[in-house]
């Protein structure tokens, strides 16, 4: 609900003033005629004006106070137009009351992120090619279903998802006897919902339209948002001169913080590594990309072992390099 | 003649040089805030800017500020040494972690009342302390702008309800919107049409702030995030900074944000470990005004620690 009138007001914002006089008869014409003297269409353009000016400027005119109104009423429209002020308090009560955290199912790394991945956040698995990336992802999307927690969102860019996979972390689980889980085994994997995504425009429109969904969410709701590799995405548009790429890489960013945020989704995403100077390899989403999630963690696999380590390359709390070993059979 | 004492009355001085002076100390006065922010004298209407790479303790530098200005100065007959007034934190990365910063507060709660229990604080002073704090995220820049345009009235509500006032204001980060910004259409239209631009953004995030302090004296503190990646990798920051010459990131900042800028600090992690963990340890220096030493300090489960 509350989405919807934002975006009804986003509208506002841009609207010219004109079309705006129905719903505030106080941007009357005479108003109108003076923003537009002063080269005002909108409210979007008050956003870039001395507001203390204008008022000085209405001061001049016949009908001042008329014209201070209408400002007044342009203020309280931007006042609309921001999130919502909280305290630390109210903060701290819907951080515990609705951001939960979501165990992935392998013990280690759930033990290590003290509960698994938190909802709100945006969390970043980056390692080099079968490190592991994937199979973390498929593990908690199961897990999440698995447990009845509710809907996962998997954006598969390179065809990375495996139902099999799934289907077979679901039904290996010592707590479901093999006939329980191979009956229930539709019903859970419905609850795991995969797109393909080849680019950077249809993951933003994905993004955007299920922002807009998300205001009208039914029946079970939607507790992790997967993007497989968001790297695979990104890079192509990025490089060369134009500043393009990084407004849509930052674009990206916002909005899935904001599905995080304000719809208490756990997103996780994955980042590949390339070769770098000197051959060493670095992610693929470098300098511009790191400060973006809430979370980094580096994965890395031994493949004789066949043991993977998980380790903190950004953290709210903890610190950067502790390490855990895993394996995911 | 009348217009003489006029002019009389005009050339008479107002104040001496005391009287201004501390008519200036309680109305801006000196704010102590914890290291590394310690070494200058910092007072409400300077704008700090705390610049870095991507993971240097930036945003930790800020929850501390914040909550040496949400505590008391003295609560029960307990010194906690706070200024005890409201800090505004304005999210611009959307990433703030408030479970951290409940963390962090806790352990002030602790250490200062030094009870036996090592768990144990005041839920009541806790929660006076957190609604001290207000907080507000912005996605874009016209939400930023929005938020700007229109806090002078919702400080002033806070402020009936609180009692107090701000002494605070923090941006994390400044720049979280560069990028897009840059690329926002510029409309070609013509008369005195302004677009959003980074430009005209940047402008009015300035004037907006300047007219906010004149009515609410607050100390800013903005953090921002090093754009090294284009140019310079975040390694050669990290070589440059404690010794020879001063970090070569680049700048990008419009020059109006920058001129607004009162001090400059640098703070960045260094490649050396502390001796008795794993620690990471951060240095930081102040680059405007220039002060020929460097601090060094780790962040842990408790805050930021400054190590010798």
């Amino acid at each position: 609900m509350q989405e919807r009138q934002n975006t009804e007001e986003k509208e506002s914002l841009m609207a010219p003033l004109k079309t705006l006089e129905a719903d505030y008869p106080i941007f009357d014409s005479n108003f109108q005629q003076f923003c537009a003297s002063h080269g005002i269409f909108s409210v979007e353009d008050f956003l870039v004006r001395d507001i203390y000016m204008l008022v000085a400027l209405a001061e001049e005119h016949d009908n001042s106070d008329r014209l201070k109104q209408a400002i007044t009423e342009i203020l309280s429209i931007m006042d609309s137009q921001h999130q919502s002020w909280l305290n630390g308090f109210e903060l701290l009560e819907d951080s515990q009351k609705s951001k939960n955290i979501l165990p992935t199912g392998c013990e280690r790394i759930d033990a290590f992120l003290q509960g698994g991945l938190r909802e709100g956040f945006l969390t970043e698995l980056v390692g080099p090619s079968s490190s592991g990336k994937t199979q973390v992802c498929l593990l908690a999307a199961s897990n999440v279903a698995k447990r009845r927690l509710g809907k996962v969102m998997f954006l598969d860019t390179g065809n990375s998802f495996s139902p099999k996979r799934i289907a077979y972390f679901i039904s290996n689980t010592p707590e479901h006897a093999d006939n329980e889980a191979n009956r229930s085994l539709p019903h859970i994997l419905d609850n795991i919902l995969c797109h393909s995504v080849f680019d950077i425009f249809t993951l933003l429109d994905v993004l955007q339209q299920l922002l807009n969904n998300l205001t009208y969410q039914i029946g079970q709701r939607l507790r992790m948002l997967i993007v497989d590799s968001i790297s695979s995405l990104i890079t192509p548009v990025l490089g060369g001169a134009g500043t393009h790429g990084h407004a849509l890489m930052a674009f990206a960013g916002v909005l899935l913080k904001k599905l995080a945020h304000e719809y208490n989704l756990s997103v996780l995403i994955t980042n590949h590594m390339v070769a770098g100077e000197g051959g060493v390899t670095k992610p693929a989403l470098g300098e511009s990309w790191k400060s973006i999630p809430h979370i980094r963690l580096l994965l890395s696999r031994d493949c004789i072992s066949n043991i993977s380590g998980m380790s903190i390359l950004r953290h709210p709390c903890m610190a950067i390099g502790e390490r855990v070993d895993f394996t995911i059979l | 003649m009348a217009s003489v004492s006029a002019v009389k009355d005009w050339i008479k001085p107002d104040e001496t040089a005391k009287e201004m002076l501390t008519r200036l100390f309680t109305e801006r006065p000196f704010l102590p805030l914890p290291p590394p922010l310690h070494k200058l004298p910092l007072r409400a209407g300077n704008v700090v800017e705390i610049v870095g790479p991507p993971s240097s303790a930036k945003t930790h530098i800020l929850m501390q500020a914040a909550i040496s200005c949400i505590l008391p100065k003295e609560w029960k007959g307990i010194q906690f040494g706070g200024m005890d007034r409201l800090a505004v934190f304005v999210d611009l990365d959307c990433r703030f972690d408030v479970l951290r910063l409940s963390q962090l507060l806790k352990h002030k709660l602790i250490q200062a009342s030094n009870k036996k229990s090592q768990t144990e604080y005041d839920e009541e002073l806790f929660a006076a302390c957190m609604r001290r704090f207000l907080y507000i995220r912005c996605y874009d820049s016209s939400e930023f702008l929005a938020t700007l345009k229109t806090m002078n009235y919702q400080l002033q509500k806070k402020k009936e309800i609180q009692g107090v006032g701000v002494h605070l204001l923090m941006l994390d980060s400044i720049g979280a919107f560069y990028w897009m910004d840059r690329s926002l259409p510029s409309l070609l239209v013509g008369g005195d049409r302004k677009s959003l631009s980074l430009q005209s953004v940047t402008e009015n995030v300035v004037q907006d702030i300047q007219k906010l302090l004149l009515v609410h004296p607050m100390l800013v503190l903005a953090s921002k995030t090093t754009n090294s990646g284009d140019k310079y990798s975040a390694d050669e920051v990290r070589r440059n900074i404690g010794s020879g010459p001063r970090p070569k990131h680049r700048e990008y900042m419009p020059s109006v944000w920058q001129s607004f800028v009162t001090h400059r600090i640098h703070v960045a992690a260094s490649d050396e470990n502390s001796d008795h963990q794993r620690q990471l340890i951060y240095l930081t220096e102040w680059v405007s005004p220039s002060i020929n030493s460097s601090d060094k300090f780790i962040v842990n489960d408790d805050g930021v620690f400054l190590i010798s």
